[in-house]
């Protein structure tokens, strides 16, 4: 199909670069080296912006929680949200951001604020409290001072979406549920690199002139496959999804940054975060009590009724912190997460293990995804021998005009009802996620999971986190499926059923926070999916298929 | 202020039955409930049991009942005739009970293209009870475009063989949707706009007489139609008198997700009969009581927008429900507290509630979660069954600790079993308290 942002081809024997990881940073960088004319692919183990692209807190930053221990971070944050404000609109909503000092943030930090802000380029202006006590009636009363600085709210599927849509136009696709399972070196070289197609098994080799490491958290496995020695300091975040937006605001401590201390307004939610906690397994991280409870003892601080609010659930990602600790010889033993830098590295194998091919790109965060991408593009570009400029920070990203882009969920409400009304085939009645938009998904993105629909349309990230419309996608995805003649008679071997994975999924969100009415709320949906659909029956029959690598 | 001999909370399964059988033997009843129970979004049968691998519902109860601390323990015995009596009030309202705690478990379908477990149906979906023959067909049809009932994916999932628990199942599964009059392109029309529409005579012939040609163009020799359960609502014994005349196989209903037809079928059938007996119903409100020095419960609160209601009673069943219903809430982690009178909750440890895969074939420890009680219903203190809490307190359905009414669908009948139990234990007793303010009141109740 024209314009698919994945392919269902086979992988092309030879290309220029392979980017590994489908985060925000390997989509920029397909979209950076398709502008300059290279052929690239990009290859996930799992779904596009799964990863730690997907399971951050939301935030475009403005720096100024770096103005303290990271000036370089924080000027790049400022310089890259005014790029994305420009390239990207319709992922983002400005919902400006105020640093407020609570009784319990300590006055020479308040006091530098606002010099700090300065010296990085970061805009702010002092809020009389009247003013920010009337825009934000939730917050702390005794709260002293606050500053207003362009922080913003992004949403991260769209904008990698947006970023792979830009890509596939010059004809660079990426491929989804795609791992790299190994690598040949000829000397210095890597020779070839074998790709396993996840849902198959199938494992095909191909030979890129460059392989680019966009893998995050997960680079030390990769360049341990290419027999290079990367040492990754993954750090977990966990961040509590409230069911209200009792800000309209990105709210943040004036302190150095710690536990709890930010929220930011996400859609119809607002997210609070986050904990820094080292880990040391990127594919196996959960929320827990203690963390929990943390957060909220700390969020308190900002929002007093706070633990009267619902939450829907908790969830966590892990950040690519890059130590660079080898570099001076010290060992991460007992290291404090939040004094890694946040800013990011590219490495370039080359230099630093005589590996000629293969560069990794490490560290950094959402807001600055795009430098990331055109810095690694540059070294890639260098390798290569092609002069060519980057245009990424210049161009508007596709879609971006749409007025359905950074949606209101009034939006989306006015939409179905221009278009036939209360009769539009409501799939998700919290998010407002028709059957339309879903077949639309679906015809561009399958197969793929109902969590992949998720990402890219909210479906059931709503107060039911998906009692009810998980059963409705299965049934689209069925009837669609059956479109496509797949031989519907047995599931393919290892596939995890799509609505008890997704049910799973949801599961894991919400069962650290079980409690109140979001724990009546799962056993509503337990007693739909076990009392009601007897689900237990398609888990049982999955079973009987096989273990498959979920 | 309302008076009454006995105050019913909750307005479930359990609840009804109490307040149906204490009305029918004459007391004053009134029941007040916060809102709708598990009766809107059950499956629609009637679960007394069902343990993998149990020949029947009779012998899952007889096991349960070998469950220290299981409800079954001391009510198992109440099963067989609270089922008879629910069948027979059922079947005065033309909703006609099929099938017995005796009788084999069987896979039926369910709207995913699962199955699960039943013996005890409303007529409706009684087709699917049956073993299968090797050479029927079994067609899923519903309409076109529902969202709630999806053929194609109803038979894709019901073409694996696991998927019948080891039961018979048919030889050829066909799915067939269905345009249906005046309502093409009608997608967001719940279950319960269908059944409105499927008790008008007119519409529901035309609409059968489209699913009748479609079926009969598509599938030929023995079978069975497996339809969404949307029958009718309050005509339904007609409706499902015209789809058997009109459709060429055996239909039967199929539950949806919540809100469930045949559930609502089943409260209207019992509110009808609790107000045919002088019961009072009263849904909305939050309730409270407290048990009083001499350890009775003389009075019950709802807090509404205006006002409070202050109901006196001479007793109470207290029939919540647990975690779905609003009977058991955990304020915060590790907190579980009953709502109504503050009664201690029994339940696992905290940071033991809930397992790691939700689907876990353990069941979820949290499920067991409820107030202890005697023999009598009495509520008690966990660990301290010889000393009642409130003498005049009785407690019934899934606010009885020990059950697990999702993995062993022992729920209707722990419902039907103790509220009769609670019925029988409350009935004739003094309208009121014997001291005080409240006595010279219930000497007017008489």
């Amino acid at each position: 199909m024209m314009g698919r942002m994945t392919s269902r081809r086979p992988l092309p024997r030879s290309v220029d670069v392979l980017i590994v990881g489908g985060g925000a940073t390997g989509a920029g960088l397909l979209r950076d080296l398709a502008r300059r004319g290279l052929g690239a692919i990009l290859v996930d183990k799992g779904d596009l912006a799964s990863g730690t692209s997907g399971r951050y807190h939301g935030l475009l930053h403005s720096g100024a929680r770096y103005i303290a221990r990271d000036p370089q971070a924080a000027r790049e944050c400022m310089v890259e949200n005014g790029v994305l404000r420009r390239i990207a609109p319709a992922c983002i909503e400005d919902t400006g951001g105020v640093y407020v000092a609570t009784p319990d943030d300590p006055d020479d930090y308040v006091d530098a604020f606002p010099a700090r802000c300065a010296a990085v380029g970061i805009p702010c202006v002092e809020e009389p409290l009247e003013a920010l006590f009337q825009r934000e009636p939730a917050l702390n009363r005794r709260i002293r001072r606050g500053y207003r600085i362009p922080d913003a709210s992004l949403e991260p599927w769209q904008l990698v979406e947006a970023n792979l849509r830009d890509a596939a136009e010059r004809g660079s696709q990426a491929l989804p549920y795609h791992q790299v399972v190994g690598m040949e070196r000829s000397g210095s070289f890597v020779s070839s690199v074998s790709i396993a197609d996840v849902r198959s098994g199938t494992v095909e080799r191909i030979a890129p002139r460059i392989i680019v490491s966009a893998t995050g958290a997960w680079a030390g496995r990769l360049a341990g496959l290419a027999g290079i020695d990367l040492a990754m300091s993954p750090s977990k975040g966990t961040m509590l999804v409230y069911n209200q937006r009792m800000t309209d605001t990105v709210i943040s401590r004036c302190k150095m940054p710690g536990d709890g201390d930010i929220m930011v307004p996400v859609h119809t939610v607002a997210i609070l975060g986050t904990t820094d906690i080292p880990v040391d397994d990127p594919d196996n991280y959960e929320a827990t009590p203690a963390e929990i409870e943390a957060l909220i003892d700390e969020g308190e601080k900002l929002f007093p009724d706070l633990r009267r609010m619902r939450i829907l659930r908790a969830y966590a990602g892990v950040r690519p912190l890059y130590a660079a600790a080898e570099v001076h010889g010290a060992t991460s033993a007992g290291r404090a997460d939040r004094e890694i830098s946040r800013a990011h590295a590219v490495i370039d194998h080359e230099r630093r293990d005589g590996v000629t091919n293969f560069v990794s790109i490490v560290g950094g965060k959402l807001t600055t995804y795009r430098l990331m991408a055109e810095q690694t593009a540059d070294v890639v570009c260098a390798k290569l021998g092609i002069n060519q400029p980057c245009t990424t920070a210049d161009e508007v990203l596709p879609g971006q005009g749409d007025p359905r882009g950074y949606y209101w969920l009034g939006d989306r409400l006015a939409a179905s009802e221009a278009t036939g009304g209360g009769d539009a085939g409501l799939i998700c009645e919290c998010e407002l996620v028709t059957r339309p938009m879903l077949e639309a998904f679906l015809a561009e993105r399958m197969p793929c999971s109902l969590d992949d629909v998720r990402r890219s349309t909210r479906l059931g990230m709503g107060p039911c986190q998906g009692a009810f419309c998980t059963f409705r996608a299965a049934g689209v995805l069925a009837a669609l499926d059956d479109g496509l003649e797949r031989a519907a008679d047995e599931p393919e071997a290892g596939v995890e059923d799509p609505l008890v994975a997704f049910l799973r999924e949801r599961y894991r969100g919400t069962r650290p926070i079980a409690w109140g009415r979001q724990l009546q709320e799962l056993w509503l949906a337990a007693g739909i999916y076990q009392g009601v659909l007897g689900v237990d029956a398609l888990v049982a029959a999955e079973a009987t298929v096989g273990d498959g690598p979920g | 202020m309302a008076r009454a001999d006995v105050a019913v909370v909750g307005a479930g399964l359990a609840g009804l039955t109490a307040a149906i059988r204490l009305a029918a033997g004459g007391a004053r009843v009134h029941v007040l409930a916060t809102g709708h129970a598990a009766t809107h979004w059950a499956p629609g049968g009637i679960d007394l049991g069902a343990l993998p691998g149990a020949a029947s519902s009779q012998a899952s109860i007889d096991r349960l009942a070998g469950i220290d601390g299981h409800p079954y323990a001391f009510l198992a015995g109440e099963v067989p005739a609270a089922l008879a009596w629910l069948r027979a009030t059922m079947g005065s309202a033309g909703l006609d009970l099929v099938g017995d705690a005796a009788d084999p478990l069987r896979a039926i379908p369910t709207s995913i293209g699962a199955t699960r477990l039943a013996a005890v149906l409303p007529d409706g979906m009684a087709a699917a009870l049956p073993a299968w023959a090797p050479d029927e067909t079994l067609v899923i049809c519903g309409p076109a475009g529902f969202r709630d009932f999806w053929p194609a994916a109803i038979a894709a999932n019901l073409r694996r063989e696991a998927s019948w628990r080891g039961q018979s199942r048919p030889e050829r599964i066909e799915a067939i949707a269905v345009e249906l009059p005046g309502i093409a392109g009608r997608h967001n029309l719940s279950g319960l706009d269908l059944a409105r529409l499927f008790d008008e005579p007119a519409w529901r012939a035309t609409a059968l007489d489209a699913m009748a040609r479609a079926i009969e163009g598509r599938v030929h020799g023995p079978g069975r139609i497996a339809l969404p359960a949307v029958l009718g609502l309050d005509d339904h014994p007609a409706v499902l008198a015209a789809a058997r005349a009109r459709l060429p196989f055996a239909p039967f209903e199929v539950a949806l997700v919540p809100p469930s037809l045949p559930g609502l079928r089943l409260f209207a059938a019992l509110r009808s009969e609790l107000r045919r007996h002088g019961g009072r119903l009263q849904v909305g409100e939050a309730v409270r009581g407290t048990i009083g020095a001499d350890g009775r419960v003389a009075e019950l609160r709802a807090t509404a927008a205006a006002r409070e209601f202050v109901l006196t009673a001479g007793s109470v069943v207290l029939a919540t429900g647990g975690i779905a219903g609003g009977g058991i809430v955990a304020d915060r982690p590790g907190s579980l507290t009953e709502t109504v009178l503050g009664l201690p909750v029994d339940g696992p440890e905290p940071g033991h509630w809930l397992l790691n895969d939700p689907f876990d074939p353990a069941g979820q420890p949290l499920e067991s979660a409820g107030v202890r009680t005697d023999s009598r219903l009495r509520p008690v203190a966990p660990g301290k069954p010889g000393a009642p809490l409130a003498g005049n307190v009785r407690i019934a359905g899934s606010l009885l600790a020990g059950q697990r009414y999702l993995r062993d669908r022992c729920g209707d009948g722990v419902a039907i079993a103790s509220g009769s139990l609670a019925a029988r234990e409350l009935a004739g007793r003094p309208p009121v308290a014997s001291q005080g303010s409240v006595a010279a009141i219930a000497g007017g109740v008489g």
